[in-house]
């Protein structure tokens, strides 16, 4: 009776599987199932069919080939068009981020530092556009910054400006939207790092002579970083591959992977290239992802021994 | 020793540069609404190691940080050396402070948590790796320099903060309940140790703390703080024995109190009647008091004798039975009713195995004191 209680409590599953399985079958078949398609598509070749792309696996006169067709990544390397989006998709981004940065850790300092009751409200305040929808908010933006807008307006009625400032559609436009959507992703890790910031740290530094600024770089900043990292990642890695706020704020000189994406994809029917694109940008996107794992590890460690 | 010396009058005059080191001139510090400091004045002498003892609320916390700088007084004036400290903010201060549970930064080593405070200052590499060294030495924890704070233990952390708050040479060091995160062994142990090394550097030290045994083990004087205001100043002996009133009296270790009337008041002694005594205290030293004036006597349960025979004397002696005996191993003490009802506690010093063994629950004893061991508190 034992015997067969072991036997069955090694291929029977546990009652913790019924709290770990479902998490991992949601991300296998709507995460590694999708991915492992769009991987095969990055290796196929264009076709005039339904679907627009050769097999990749073959099963012709009781012999399986496999076509692995590198054509779209050496496209991608080779053609200068790719490169430059990819670049251009990084350097957008990261400037983005670091705009994001400025405007989001002052925000994020105020707050931490607000009275409980205000605090909340002001946090609220942070979140509270993101409940509208991401594309009337996009488009919000197309009439605060057209020339015949409402900045525009604001700035001849002040007399600041004689003609309309030409924002729209530029890169600049591009940035302060990004800098818009994702200061929530920024402000809100900035905050949980800075709440729990001890305030008899910074009394010990003006205690030993620090004056505020050189507090503020000396104890502050350094013990907001697992929140800076945070923060950054959080808006640089879906800022890279962002297709919505340049298509409609951008001008056409705004080059974004997520465009050259779309524009493969839906333009060109070209399955197997757009695929090789996504695949590439993962890639790219992995190397921060990895960074911010480690440094997260490490702070976890520190504080742990 | 007269009873209430020690309360210094508001009023006093004060002017600059008088015998005090550090000198707090009428200080008070209102929050919305409450009285945290009320016209505290005090003069502290230089090279002392003085104690700010209270309770919570009692304001002595919100001094300390009037003294660092991290609150701005309603009011008054205080003075370090000379230099008029109250407009400047912490950071210009000449003070240093260890703080409560130590506020070192956790993501900087031993070395650099002591270097912080002389980085600030622009030394010179040179200059900062030296002295760093020698603090370390101090404390002896050169083997731990590169640690982080959360790889010391408490007791090491506390040397950090010690040395980190030395690190300058500062004119005053704070303390805020410094033995507030150790646990009860290491705290007798590290309290000495700390007075050790206060004492070499020669630095004058403002401690705070709520621990009565700490403030004595520690204090050259002690400021007794309540509710706002200083309650009596002395050195620990003074506070213990002479205690200026009631509340000092009943703050600072186990005391019998007994309500009366002053009877007889003469130059060299005084005399109290009280109901729940059978005969008068009689009290071998005079003081500023009028005939039937209500007062308490308080004298120390270790002053009080406990005898089965009737002791040879006319005063300070009352009959009773053993209640109550709380055996400590060093001491016992035993709690004598009185016939009137009034409790008297009386220390035995356990000097010899099985000594107390004659005395035991409900034994009918005497409880008396010597004339001069008992104190009059008119407030």
């Amino acid at each position: 009776m034992s015997a067969l209680r072991a036997v069955l409590k090694r291929f029977v599953p546990g009652p913790r599987w019924g709290v770990i399985l479902p998490p991992y079958l949601w991300l296998g078949l709507f995460f590694a199932v999708p991915f492992l398609i769009v991987l095969k598509i990055s290796f196929s070749r264009l076709a005039i069919a339904m679907p627009p792309y050769t097999p990749v696996l073959d099963y012709v006169d009781e012999a399986l080939t496999l076509h692995l067709n590198l054509g779209n990544y050496v496209a991608l390397v080779t053609d200068s068009q790719y490169v430059a989006a990819y670049l251009s998709s990084i350097k957008i981004a990261a400037v983005s981020t670091l705009l994001t940065l400025l405007v989001g850790y002052p925000m994020a300092y105020v707050i931490s530092r607000l009275p409980a009751a205000t605090r909340n409200v002001a946090l609220m305040l942070v979140v509270l556009p993101s409940w509208t929808s991401f594309l009337v908010r996009v488009y919000a933006w197309i009439g605060i910054l057209d020339g015949n807008g409402l900045l525009n307006r604001a700035l001849m009625a002040i007399g600041l400006i004689r003609e309309p400032l030409h924002i729209l559609y530029t890169p600049m436009a591009a940035y302060i939207g990004i800098v818009y959507c994702y200061l929530p992703f920024m402000v809100l890790p900035l905050y949980a790092t800075l709440i729990k910031l001890d305030d008899r740290l910074l009394e010990a530094a003006y205690d030993l002579g620090a004056k505020p600024w050189r507090a503020f770089l000396n104890v502050t900043l350094p013990l907001s970083r697992s929140g800076i990292v945070a923060g950054c990642m959080l808006v640089m890695i879906p800022a890279v591959g962002e297709f919505v706020i340049p298509e409609m704020l951008g001008g056409p000189d705004t080059l974004m992977i997520g465009r050259v994406m779309w524009g493969e994809f839906f333009n060109n029917r070209d399955w197997p290239t757009a695929s090789a694109v996504a695949i590439v940008m993962l890639l790219l996107l992995l190397v921060p992802i990895l960074i911010f794992n480690r440094v997260q590890q490490r702070e976890l460690e520190g504080r742990l021994s | 020793m007269s009873v209430d010396m020690a309360v210094r009058p508001a009023a006093m005059p004060h002017e600059t540069g008088g015998e005090g080191y550090v000198r707090i001139v009428d200080v008070r510090k209102e929050f919305e609404g409450f009285v945290a400091v009320d016209d505290v004045s005090l003069d502290i002498r230089k090279g002392e190691i003085f104690a700010l003892l209270g309770g919570s609320g009692s304001g002595k916390s919100t001094l300390l940080r009037c003294l660092a700088g991290f609150e701005q007084p309603t009011r008054g004036s205080i003075w370090l050396d000379g230099q008029r400290l109250d407009a400047l903010p912490p950071y210009e201060r000449p003070i240093n402070m260890m703080f409560q549970s130590y506020a070192l930064f956790p993501h900087m080593t031993v070395e650099q948590n002591i270097a912080f405070g002389l980085k600030q200052d622009g030394l010179p590499k040179e200059a900062i790796r030296t002295r760093v060294a020698e603090m370390l030495e101090m404390v002896q924890l050169g083997k731990l320099a590169r640690r982080k704070p959360h790889q010391l233990s408490g007791g090491q952390q506390q040397r950090v903060a010690l040395a980190r708050s030395l690190a300058k040479g500062p004119k005053l060091l704070l303390l805020d309940e410094p033995m507030g995160a150790l646990d009860k062994k290491l705290r007798s142990k590290m309290q000495l140790e700390l007075v050790n090394i206060i004492e070499t550097t020669g630095v004058t030290c403002v401690m705070v703390t709520h621990d009565q045994e700490e403030a004595m083990t520690m204090a050259t004087r002690i400021a007794l703080m309540d509710q706002g205001w200083i309650r009596q100043v002395g050195t620990p002996d003074e506070i213990y024995e002479s205690p200026a009133n009631r509340f000092a009296a009943e703050f600072i270790g186990p005391i019998n109190l007994i309500e009366g009337r002053i009877g007889e008041d003469k130059a060299n002694y005084v005399t109290v009647l009280s109901p729940a005594l059978p005969v008068p205290v009689y009290v071998g030293h005079g003081i500023t008091g009028v005939q039937g004036q209500e007062v308490a006597f308080g004298v120390r349960p270790e002053k009080v004798w406990i005898t089965k025979d009737e002791p040879d004397q006319p005063c300070n002696k009352a009959r009773g039975s053993i209640e109550d005996i709380a055996y400590f191993g060093s001491h016992s003490i035993f709690h004598v009713r009185l016939p009137s009802g009034v409790k008297v506690l009386s220390n035995f010093a356990n000097q010899q195995r099985w000594a107390s063994e004659g005395l035991t629950w409900g034994d009918e004893v005497w409880v008396s004191w010597a004339d001069d061991d008992g104190v009059v508190l008119t407030s």
